[in-house]
């Protein structure tokens, strides 16, 4: 065997080798890099709010220049629109948030450092269309602590705008529990102070909730006169495709919030862009197969002379076919594995940066990345198997 | 394998021709195994491609050739390795020997298929012809009489019935000839095997059982 690769290494071309080397490796390392990028971020767009499940619908009216101004119609929801919207067939049940009536600032500390203050403000809806364990959504007059959800985006917005340029510690949704809040609420005589407890992110509401009992003993102990009309509603409805609510919703101008929309949006330019990069590398990866086919033709053309004598001195065809067989085949798993490797170390880069923007992100497996690889290289592999296998075959009846 | 037929064999080219004068051609020959045989031609009569059929590597003949009764046509890639391997040896008239490799490497890549010689036997081999000093020379750097001398010790390392030597001694003088046909019958009665020779003119000083004329 050493005798025959020494015979038939001659006219191997490094630089035709080369080529091909590194335009496979590309190749390979761009559709699989396409993949386990479309595996790793797909969680983060297709994720389930766990607090608003996705039959309930949240209405607002649109906010125009003229309420900006206190001109024209408000954009609140009268008592007659909620039970209009009540009696329509597609609603199961209709809810209004209803907001806190008295001044809000919060300071967030770790370890009673306080860290950040804010003014801010709370809303409610009816615990029933709040999707969690009724024991932590529960709050009566004279406990210390108040339950909230706040939106997601504020978690990214402090973890990558704030946490970063302040030099302050990310924080995952883990552990944003064991951060404490100081709520210190002013209305009515009184300024007063609650600790808050943040027990999840959504997706859905853009707003601060607590729960209902809290806001409904907070409005009337620091805001008692103040009786505002909701400017959101949360309807459930029974089936969220019904066209009947497009049409309802578009009649009386109302908005709908709706981000899943946006996610399903963003999902699917993912699976597109994703699906685009695969392809560029598959056809790069053809690419410098095409061209390893050639050097093996061009290797074979030059040694067909040594190969021949070979066969008529008994050596048979698949022996004299495999040390370039070997060499194809080497060559592919070495371009597998590096770029396996390649593909961890940028992996590992990416998830680095989306980790700062999503920290409770879960990335997704490598292992589909890796049997693309592996199926890539077998079929690659095989198909130069069986070229070169033919190739030899010619030589053997004189043909070539 | 104990017999080659040539039953009614005659090559494709000369198909047209009907003046051929031969004693091979278009007539029924049996080459025994033990025996020797000389076959003298002219150029151009067609004794590579009779070679050349014997090993399978060219078909373009008519008629039959016939390894023990058995239609040479029918056989698949794995029978002609077998019997390249191990049945019929061949000299080649232009060698083939490979001009990259040393003159051992060339028998080495030949012996690789069967084992058939210790490093030892091939080395007094080189001896006896002479050309033990050239043994890890490259063969492309050796004159044509030395390389026919390492063709035919490449023929030699592997188990055969029939020893085909194309034109063995065209470019050795009588005394290395002399030392080659001594050791291709030593190496060809040990193994009980025939041998066919072939010869434009100059032939190596052998007992033949029959000497044809192609």
């Amino acid at each position: 065997m050493k005798l025959v690769w020494k015979l038939l290494r001659r006219h191997i071309s490094l630089p035709q080798f080369t080529g091909f080397f590194f335009a496979n490796l590309l190749g390979m390392l761009i559709v699989l890099l396409g993949l386990q990028f479309y595996k790793d971020v797909k969680p983060i767009f297709s994720e389930e709010d766990g607090f608003i499940r996705p039959d309930f619908l949240i209405l607002s009216k649109r906010v125009s220049t003229f309420n900006t101004l206190g001109l024209g119609s408000v954009n609140t929801f009268s008592k007659k629109e909620i039970s209009e919207l009540e009696s329509q067939p597609f609603a199961k049940r209709v809810g209004a948030f209803t907001a806190s009536q008295y001044k809000v600032s919060c300071s967030m500390g770790i370890d009673g450092v306080a860290q950040i203050g804010t003014e801010m403000f709370f809303e409610s809806v009816p615990d029933a269309f709040v999707d969690v364990d009724l024991q932590k959504w529960h709050f009566s007059k004279g406990d210390e602590v108040v339950p909230i959800i706040v939106p997601k985006t504020y978690l990214a917005i402090y973890n990558f705008g704030f946490a970063q340029s302040q030099k302050l510690p990310q924080i995952s949704e883990g552990i944003v529990g064991m951060v404490e809040m100081m709520i210190s609420m002013r209305g009515n005589g009184r300024n007063e102070y609650i600790k808050g407890r943040v027990i999840g992110f959504s997706t859905r509401l853009n707003t601060i909730l607590a729960p209902e009992s809290f806001i409904r003993w907070s409005n009337e102990r620091y805001a008692p006169e103040a009786d505002v009309e909701p400017s959101r509603i949360i309807l459930e409805v029974s089936n969220p495709a019904d066209d009947a609510i497009v049409n309802f919703i578009n009649e009386k101008g109302y908005e709908m919030e709706d981000d899943k929309l946006d996610a399903g949006r963003m999902t699917f330019f993912l699976r597109l862009v994703s699906g685009i990069v695969m392809m560029v590398g598959l056809l790069i990866s053809l690419l410098s197969f095409y061209i390893l086919m050639l050097s093996i033709y061009l290797l074979v053309e030059k040694n067909t002379e040594k190969m021949r004598t070979l066969l008529l001195i008994g050596y048979s065809p698949a022996r004299v076919a495999l040390p370039y067989q070997l060499l194809t085949i080497g060559m592919n798993a070495a371009v597998l594995l590096i770029a396996t490797g390649v593909l961890c170390f940028l992996r590992t880069l990416y998830l680095q940066r989306l980790h700062a923007v999503f920290p409770q992100m879960t990335a997704g497996s490598i292992s589909s990345a890796i049997l693309l690889g592996v199926a890539i290289f077998v079929v690659i592999s095989l198909a130069n198997a069986v070229i070169i296998r033919r190739r030899i075959n010619k030589i053997w009846n004189n043909k070539g | 394998m104990n017999t080659i037929t040539l039953d009614n064999t005659l090559p494709n080219v000369f198909l047209q021709r009907t003046d051929i004068q031969s004693d091979i051609w278009r007539k029924q020959i049996c080459f025994e195994k033990g025996k020797t045989y000389l076959i003298e031609a002219q150029s151009g009569t067609g004794k590579s491609s009779l070679c050349s059929f014997v090993v399978g590597y060219r078909k373009d003949f008519d008629g039959k050739i016939l390894f023990d009764g058995k239609d040479s046509r029918q056989f698949k890639v794995k029978d002609w390795i077998q019997i390249r391997q191990r049945h019929i040896s061949l000299l080649f008239q232009e060698l083939r020997l490979f001009p990259e490799l040393t003159a051992m490497e060339n028998v080495e890549i030949k012996n690789a298929l069967t084992h058939f010689k210790t490093r030892q036997e091939i080395g007094c081999w080189f001896e006896a012809l002479g050309i033990a000093d050239k043994i890890d020379d490259p063969v492309r750097l050796m004159s044509f009489g030395q390389q026919q001398r390492v063709a035919m010790i490449r023929a030699l390392v592997q188990p055969f019935d029939f020893l085909f030597c194309d034109e063995p001694i065209s470019h050795l003088d009588d005394e290395n000839s002399q030392m080659m046909a001594n050791i291709m019958t030593e190496e060809a009665r040990r193994q009980g095997a025939g041998i066919v020779i072939t010869s434009i003119g100059k032939h190596m000083n052998l007992p033949y059982d029959k000497t044809l004329c192609l």
